[in-house]
């Protein structure tokens, strides 16, 4: 097997001709997102050619420093991501779900490179492809993680309110709301592994196989990056919540 | 002795309170415009709001000094927002039980105080689709299993006809008395007030 066919740039344009019926059918079914399709795609384009110079750059000088700095702004994207979206979070909160996800995104990631596939953690062929897939299925988790338990604790405010006025725990009231938000964050992935390999080849194998790799090592990869996903969604989920929840309410039991 | 003691007490800076003293086994109606501060009280008494200034003795004791889970064990706080769980009248006083780390009282205690309350079902009739009074009326009547020394209650008869109202007060009067607990209501309710109270405080004049 051979590395990808490159594509040349001229059959490259080709494929945005195919938007010409996404547009159309948005125009016959009066979908008014002609504009987010266009800026959608502009962007997409952008942001992926600058990644794919600066990858280009990194893999041609390797250099410890540049696989820190790539991995520490996905992080702190991954965090200001999840913190613009949940704004009426405590600063506290805030706090815990920043480290919630730079621990539990770098212990998996560095688990990943250097133990499963024995390579060091600043070989930036790894560690930037893999972390991106990592920190991005934790992102996506913790939001929907936190996003699931500031709706339902402001959803059940009354059983709250009585049971606090009742004399329980803030704990043992809050804990429940925790437990079900976890939950409900790990069922997309548990879902999706599911499904693994039937109605589709995950991203990441479909793009070993298309790059020269035996689809037996393809396979490997894919469900180690499954696993490590799966992991990595629980952690900092957990992390988030778990620790989370105790800074809603003061040492004297009233909540904030 | 005093059970009960507000000293020079303010919320914010916003609601000034008068001194009060409450008698153990009093009936104390609070009166006051809307948003006089009424429920805020109740909840600083029950510490579940912090206190910042002034002072408020139960026991002697100042309720800074004392642990609140144990505090709030001991003056319940049955407030406006009344919750039900899902399911029956006996799997929430099962529920309410379990988060308070209580026995959960037996079927007859439960009886006897849905008939203090004034609901009619049997224990195993499913709450789901209560009306709002006879939904209060339950809450109401799981707040006393907990045996209270002090028991708050925030508008208890505000979703009740006059008739109910009453026979309620009246029952809930009875059982403070037979078990020395202290009442200390906040209602809207003219008639009731001048009928059950036995001190009647005006919180009205305290907003500045």
């Amino acid at each position: 097997m051979s590395g990808a066919a490159s594509i040349s740039l001229v059959r490259f344009i080709i494929i945005y001709l195919l938007l010409l019926i996404v547009i159309a059918i948005m125009k016959k079914s009066k979908i008014n997102q002609t504009k987010l399709l266009f800026v959608a795609s502009i962007r997409m384009t952008l942001q992926l050619v600058i990644a794919g110079f600066i990858l280009t750059y990194i893999f041609k000088h390797p250099h410890p420093v540049f696989t820190v700095l790539y991995l520490a702004s996905m992080i702190t994207f991954a965090i200001h991501r999840v913190l613009s979206r949940n704004k009426e979070l405590n600063t506290n909160f805030k706090i815990v779900i920043g480290f919630s996800l730079a621990f539990s995104g770098l212990g998996i990631v560095a688990y990943f490179v250097m133990a499963v596939v024995n390579q060091s953690i600043f070989n930036p062929q790894y560690t930037i492809p893999l972390s991106g897939m990592i920190v991005g299925n934790a992102m996506t988790g913790v939001n929907l993680g936190v996003k699931t338990f500031l709706e339902s604790i402001s959803a059940e405010k009354p059983r709250i309110e009585a049971l606090i006025n009742f004399g329980a725990k803030p704990k043992d009231i809050l804990l429940p709301f925790v437990n079900q938000s976890l939950e409900t964050a790990l069922l997309p992935t548990l879902n999706n592994m599911v499904g693994m390999g039937i109605v589709s080849l995950p991203g990441m194998m479909t793009g070993q196989i298309l790059s020269g790799t035996m689809p037996t090592t393809a396979i490997l990869y894919q469900i180690s990056i499954m696993i490590a996903i799966c992991t990595v969604v629980c952690l900092s989920v957990f992390g988030s919540l778990y620790l989370g929840y105790r800074t809603l309410y003061n040492e004297r039991n009233q909540f904030l | 002795m005093h059970i009960l003691s507000i000293k020079s007490l303010n919320f914010k800076n916003k609601i000034f309170y008068k001194d009060v003293n409450i008698e153990k086994g009093q009936i104390v109606f609070l009166r006051g415009a809307s948003g006089s501060g009424k429920s805020t009280l109740l909840r600083l008494i029950n510490a579940t709001l912090p206190l910042e200034e002034g002072t408020i003795l139960y026991n002697n004791k100042d309720i800074r000094e004392i642990d609140t889970i144990t505090l709030r064990r001991e003056i319940i706080l049955a407030g406006q927002s009344v919750y039900l769980f899902p399911g029956t009248i006996k799997d929430n006083f099962k529920r309410y039980h379990e988060y308070r780390e209580s026995q959960v009282p037996s079927d007859e205690v439960i009886r006897s105080l849905l008939d203090t309350s004034c609901i009619d079902f049997d224990i195993d009739t499913v709450c789901n689709n209560f009306s709002g009074g006879e939904r209060q009326r339950v809450f109401i009547s799981i707040a006393l299993s907990f045996k209270p020394r002090v028991l708050l209650l925030d508008e208890p008869t505000s979703a009740l006809d006059n008739a109910t109202a009453d026979r309620l007060m009246s029952n809930l009067v009875t059982h403070c008395k037979q078990n020395y607990m202290t009442m200390i209501i906040v209602s809207h309710d003219q008639t009731i007030t001048e009928k059950y109270a036995e001190v009647t405080i005006d919180i009205g004049e305290g907003v500045k």
